[in-house]
């Protein structure tokens, strides 16, 4: 069932859009669609200001981005192939518990953005998934009562609220951020309740046992990064900014 | 009454158009939706296929995607401003060579998932584009990935990926500006002959470290 509309596109195309560049000869290829049209389809493509990502610390970002990659293949994929070892359905209920031990900060979050039916769905998820789901080991307030986890942070709070993202910055052993991003980053943490829960070991422990964890979960992601693309620092930092861009602005 | 017999005419005509769907399986599917789901099902049956010969494999699946990905429209998204200024041997150079490195990046993802179901909702047509959002069941985690497709000469074909709100033509074409940007054309089209080349070398293995 192809809409009518489809055959709105075969209309004349309109050339005027295109004729600044006196160079530039339109060919076969824009037979259907002009670049105008394309231009829309991707949004801003020939905007003047398209995507662009302020990154007056790209030397510095490099080198931490050198840095944590060398640690990513030495260091923590090494432990997270071995961390393997243990079945994956208790991985899988490992990284509930973790997600569950967010949902404070998930619910403060929805609640500062004034997403109130998404703050009550994720204290729901706490409530549920705490007792009936054995400290968030299973997700049951997912699975049988179709609450969906929504992740939110500080500095999707802080976006909402109207504060720019300032600059990209590559953090050591965290990774990618932005400057606002980073400040978020101490909020986010009182957001824990390890943090108040344990004492400092444990909780640094319990943040590095998740990193693992997840990673033993993923499917060589970075990976393919790193071996797919002309320049992996680019991508990651443009993933991460459209990514917090898109969050920020749903 | 009336009615009645209205509806019965409609029943009967969608048994008939069912009937005939039927009986042509050839017949090339209806919406976005399943056009998209036609082709990403048929790549993953070759994908599980036993069949040893792997490059006749990657044929058949390089047919399947050539004919739903619209390789052409994705190029000049990715080359954004830059695509007026390139002269026309260049276009055509850079469409060969992306359209083979995006072929190879896809496959190396979709085949690391070729185990998992992947579910695909209905599509959402404004105007005359449409996304169909599908989602790899993970093992508890649902991996969005949104298709968006326009109408081309054979049915509906994908100009971009999207994958946890992340554009891929987008993302391609800041980090590909930026090497343009500092160090032009010619060298953007040599990096990305290397990195197919790279690619194909290592492409029936699994992924590894590079030191």
């Amino acid at each position: 069932m192809v809409p009518d509309l489809v055959l709105a596109q075969y209309d004349a195309p309109t050339k005027s859009n295109v004729t600044t560049d006196v160079s530039y000869q339109p060919d076969a290829i824009d037979d259907l669609y002009n670049d105008r049209e394309i231009a829309d389809l991707y949004g801003d493509l020939y905007a003047d200001d398209e995507f662009e990502v302020s990154d007056p610390l790209v030397t510095v970002n490099r080198g931490i981005f050198w840095v944590n990659d060398k640690g990513y293949f030495y260091i923590l994929k090494p432990l997270a192939r071995g961390f393997r070892v243990v079945p994956q359905p208790v991985r899988n209920g490992l990284r509930n518990v973790f997600y569950n031990l967010r949902s404070p900060l998930d619910t403060v979050n929805a609640l500062l953005q004034l997403k109130f039916k998404q703050a009550v769905t994720q204290l729901s998820r706490l409530v549920v998934n705490s007792t009936v789901g054995i400290l968030g080991f299973f997700d049951v307030a997912g699975n049988y009562w179709d609450l969906e986890r929504k992740a939110e942070d500080f500095g999707e709070t802080l976006g909402f609220y109207g504060v720019g993202e300032g600059f990209y910055v590559v953090l050591p052993f965290l990774g990618p951020s932005t400057l606002r991003d980073s400040i978020a980053l101490v909020p986010d943490g009182y957001a824990d309740p390890v943090y108040w829960l344990a004492d400092y070991s444990t909780n640094m422990a319990c943040k590095g046992l998740k990193t693992i964890n997840t990673l033993s979960l993923d499917n060589d992601s970075y990976e393919s990064i790193v071996v797919e693309q002309l320049d992996p620092y680019l991508f990651v930092r443009d993933a991460y900014i459209q990514h917090r861009r898109f969050n920020v602005a749903e | 009454m009336k009615k009645i017999t209205v509806l019965a005419l409609i029943a009967v005509f969608f048994m008939g158009s069912t009937l005939l769907a039927a009986a042509t399986p050839n017949v090339i599917a209806s919406g976005p939706k399943e056009q998209l789901q036609q082709t990403v099902e048929a790549i993953l049956t070759v994908l599980r296929s036993d069949c040893a010969d792997e490059s006749k494999k990657n044929q058949e699946i390089s047919a399947l995607v050539r004919q739903r990905f619209d390789y052409q429209t994705m190029s000049q998204g990715v080359l954004g401003r830059n695509w007026l200024h390139t002269g026309e041997q260049e276009r055509s150079r850079f469409v060969v060579l992306f359209s083979q490195l995006l072929e190879e990046t896809y496959l190396g993802r979709i085949r690391s998932y070729k185990g998992q179901t992947i579910i695909y909702a209905d599509a959402q047509i404004r105007q005359n584009r449409a996304e169909v959002e599908t989602f790899i069941q993970n093992d508890g985690v649902n991996i969005p990935v949104t298709y968006r497709l326009i109408p081309g000469e054979s049915g509906w074909v994908v100009y971009d990926v999207v994958i946890e709100n992340v554009s891929l033509v987008r993302n391609y074409r800041s980090s590909y500006n930026d090497i343009l940007r500092n160090k032009g054309m010619d060298s953007l089209l040599d990096e990305m002959t290397t990195k197919l080349e790279e690619l194909k070398a290592r492409q029936e293995q699994p992924l590894q470290a590079p030191a």
